[in-house]
């Protein structure tokens, strides 16, 4: 699909028609050899939710970091284009793109345990892209670091301003990450898996979080998850990962409700409902990347392949309001 | 805390009271009597047993070990036969603050280019900079420190002459003149620990630049001097000074070497020349001085890890 495919799909879905905040075209990330990333289409318009869904291995952190400018040549190869706020970052310059980090884009890790410095105190990291980005003095950026702990829920916050990571708990980390994060308002936030480390009690409270601290800010946020459920439930749209390509995307309740790609109907049936006591599981596992196959890269799973499948790879069409890459969409 | 902090002292004092038992039996083991050695060729019985008592030999050996560990806490380590010269004065206040300035400068040395030729191989890893830093601090590594010496003296002291080839002059006195002095042995015995300080430095900073804080230093838009040089470096801080306090033997031992090579008045000379007389009791001197060093290094290097790592830091 091309990106006046996709730009017709969003006009589509969103009436008012705004200049999308991010929008990446056939974007493809090699290391060495290997296709990591295969002609990616995404639109992501202002305020709205995107939820990657896939297995691991799937290339949904990898478009993450592609898109915040960690991934970047000669460490790999990219082609294509993200045009962030019209400025294309494909080819935008090391030093401004480091402008774009932690200030227009923020990142939020799966493990805060390990996402943060050991060597540092909370307050110290939080204040960083205060004075990075908004030249903040030093005093001002204590208020602000301890303002940003107070909203993210963060109780007595002047006294954790101090406290070194280890002295927090899991929960407490991740919330210090969110406001590292969210610290220069973002207008687009990545999540990372951002409750997957956490224990299952805190992992609502910490996505309610960052939903809720998303949408008082008016930002966009795409979220990396593998849970299609939880996806369909916090994103506004979705889009489903495997091997490195979309295979479905558009408005979670449309692609949870009826799934049109064989793979998102299979990451639906895995999921255990309850009163449901069949649990139907994919076969087989993501090719490695060495050995992917020459047409769909589902085809060797797809209970409905045929030999086309395996020959020529399917362009995404669109159908009922969202991309899906078939070739026998129903 | 205070729990800690007790059982840590009991240690040292336990370490230092071993040592003082290995060089009293030192002292004891030596062969020659003495008394005999200071009464010279010819004496009467009556002589010898007076002196005997007098020094205390007629005592029980844990009595005398006693009343030597009582003299030595007392800064009354005794006097050389052969220049008779008080020898805490000597060991003390004349050799050890030659050796210890040795020490410091060549580890500044080493520090100096150490750390940045380890950070560069790190970041510029396989690469030609890498091959050249690990194949030099490798070589420093591997190189005799005595030979180093030589070498250096025949090329710079020598054949250019750019600095003297032997002697020293204390830099509290003449500080320029002093490290003029110092300069050719400080180089010597650095090269040894800039090899080490490099490989450490290398491996360490290797390690902390995958780890995932790193990244999210980057994504925070921290400029890459800063994510390597504060992010990065202080996490390798705490490896680095483990094994520049545990391999301060080495250095000692090196000192030892390089004293000698370029006749410095410093602990390793000290040594060298009282094995040479047999003067025992320098010897011992030296021992017990060596191991107070190690210890105080020792406990200086856990402070230093509480400092460094705020994990290990008790409230």
């Amino acid at each position: 699909m091309d990106c006046a495919v996709a730009m017709n799909l969003e006009a589509a879905a969103m009436p008012e028609s705004q200049e999308p905040l991010l929008e990446v075209c056939d974007l493809s990330l090699r290391r060495g050899q290997a296709v990591v990333l295969d002609g990616v289409n995404l639109a992501l318009h202002p305020g709205e939710t995107l939820g990657l869904i896939g297995e691991s291995g799937a290339g949904k952190s990898t478009l993450a970091l592609a898109l915040i400018g960690l991934l970047r040549a000669p460490e790999v190869q990219l082609a294509g284009s993200m045009r962030f706020r019209g400025t294309e970052l494909t080819r935008l310059r090391e030093a401004d793109y480091r402008r774009l980090r932690g200030n227009k884009i923020g990142l939020i890790f799966q493990d805060a345990t390990a996402a943060l410095n050991p060597c540092f105190t909370v307050g110290e990291q939080i204040a960083e892209p205060l004075k990075r980005h908004l030249g903040l003095s030093k005093w001002d950026r204590r208020e602000r670091a301890a303002e940003l702990m107070h909203s993210v829920g963060i109780p007595e916050p002047r006294l954790r301003l101090d406290a070194y990571p280890h002295e927090l708990s899991g929960g407490m980390q991740q919330r210090v990450m969110i406001a590292i994060a969210l610290a220069c308002n973002p207008e687009l936030l990545l999540a990372d898996e951002p409750t997957s480390a956490l224990d299952v009690t805190i992992q609502a409270q910490i996505m309610e979080l960052i939903l809720d601290r998303v949408r008082a800010l008016n930002s966009s946020a795409i979220f990396v998850l593998h849970d299609l459920a939880l996806g369909a439930q916090v994103c506004d749209r979705i889009a489903v990962m495997y091997a490195g390509q979309i295979v479905e995307e558009g408005p979670s309740d449309r692609v949870l409700a009826s799934p049109l790609h064989p793979y998102t109907r299979g990451l639906k049936s895995c999921v255990v409902e309850l009163g449901s006591r069949t649990l139907v599981p994919i076969p087989g596992q993501v090719p490695p990347l060495n050995a992917m196959p020459a047409g769909c890269r589902f085809a060797p799973r797809c209970p409905k392949a045929k030999a086309i499948c395996g020959e020529q790879r399917p362009q995404a069409e669109i159908r009922d309001g969202r991309q899906v890459a078939c070739w026998f969409i129903d | 805390m205070f729990q800690a902090a007790s059982a840590k002292l009991a240690q040292t004092l336990l370490v230092l009271l071993i040592v003082s038992a290995a060089s009293f039996a030192f002292l004891k083991l030596a062969p020659g009597d003495p008394v005999s050695i200071m009464l010279g060729s010819d004496y009467s019985k009556s002589s010898y047993d007076q002196l005997t008592h007098e020094l205390g030999l007629d005592q029980p050996v844990v009595f005398q070990y006693g009343n030597w560990l009582a003299d030595f806490v007392r800064g009354d380590w005794g006097t050389s036969y052969i220049t008779n010269q008080n020898i805490f004065e000597l060991a003390v206040l004349q050799a050890l603050p030659v050796t210890l300035t040795l020490a410091a400068l060549s580890l500044l040395i080493a520090l100096v280019i150490g750390i940045p030729a380890g950070v560069l191989a790190a970041l510029y890893r396989n690469s030609w900079v890498d091959v050249l830093a690990t194949t030099l601090a490798i070589g420093g590594n591997a190189f005799p420190s005595f030979y180093l010496g030589i070498l250096l003296i025949w090329l710079f002291g020598v054949d250019l002459g750019w600095f003297p080839v032997l002697g020293f002059v204390a830099p509290w006195e003449d500080f320029w003149q002093g490290l003029w002095h110092l300069t050719l042995p400080a180089v010597t015995l650095g090269a040894w620990y800039v090899g080490l300080i490099a490989r450490i430095t290398r491996s360490s900073l290797l390690e902390v630049l995958g780890q995932p804080y790193i990244l999210a230093a980057k994504a925070r838009g921290e400029p890459a001097w800063r994510v390597v040089w504060v992010h990065g470096m202080r996490n390798v801080l705490m490896p680095l000074v483990t094994v520049i306090g545990l391999q301060l033997g080495g250095m000692l031992r090196g000192a030892v070497m390089t004293e000698v090579v370029f006749a410095l008045p410093g602990l390793g000379m000290m040594v060298t020349t009282a094995v040479l007389n047999r003067e025992y009791i320098v010897v011992q001197a030296g021992i017990m001085l060596t191991g107070l060093l190690f210890v105080a290094v020792n406990l200086a290097v856990d402070q230093t890890y509480q400092f460094l790592d705020p994990r290990l830091r008790r409230r």
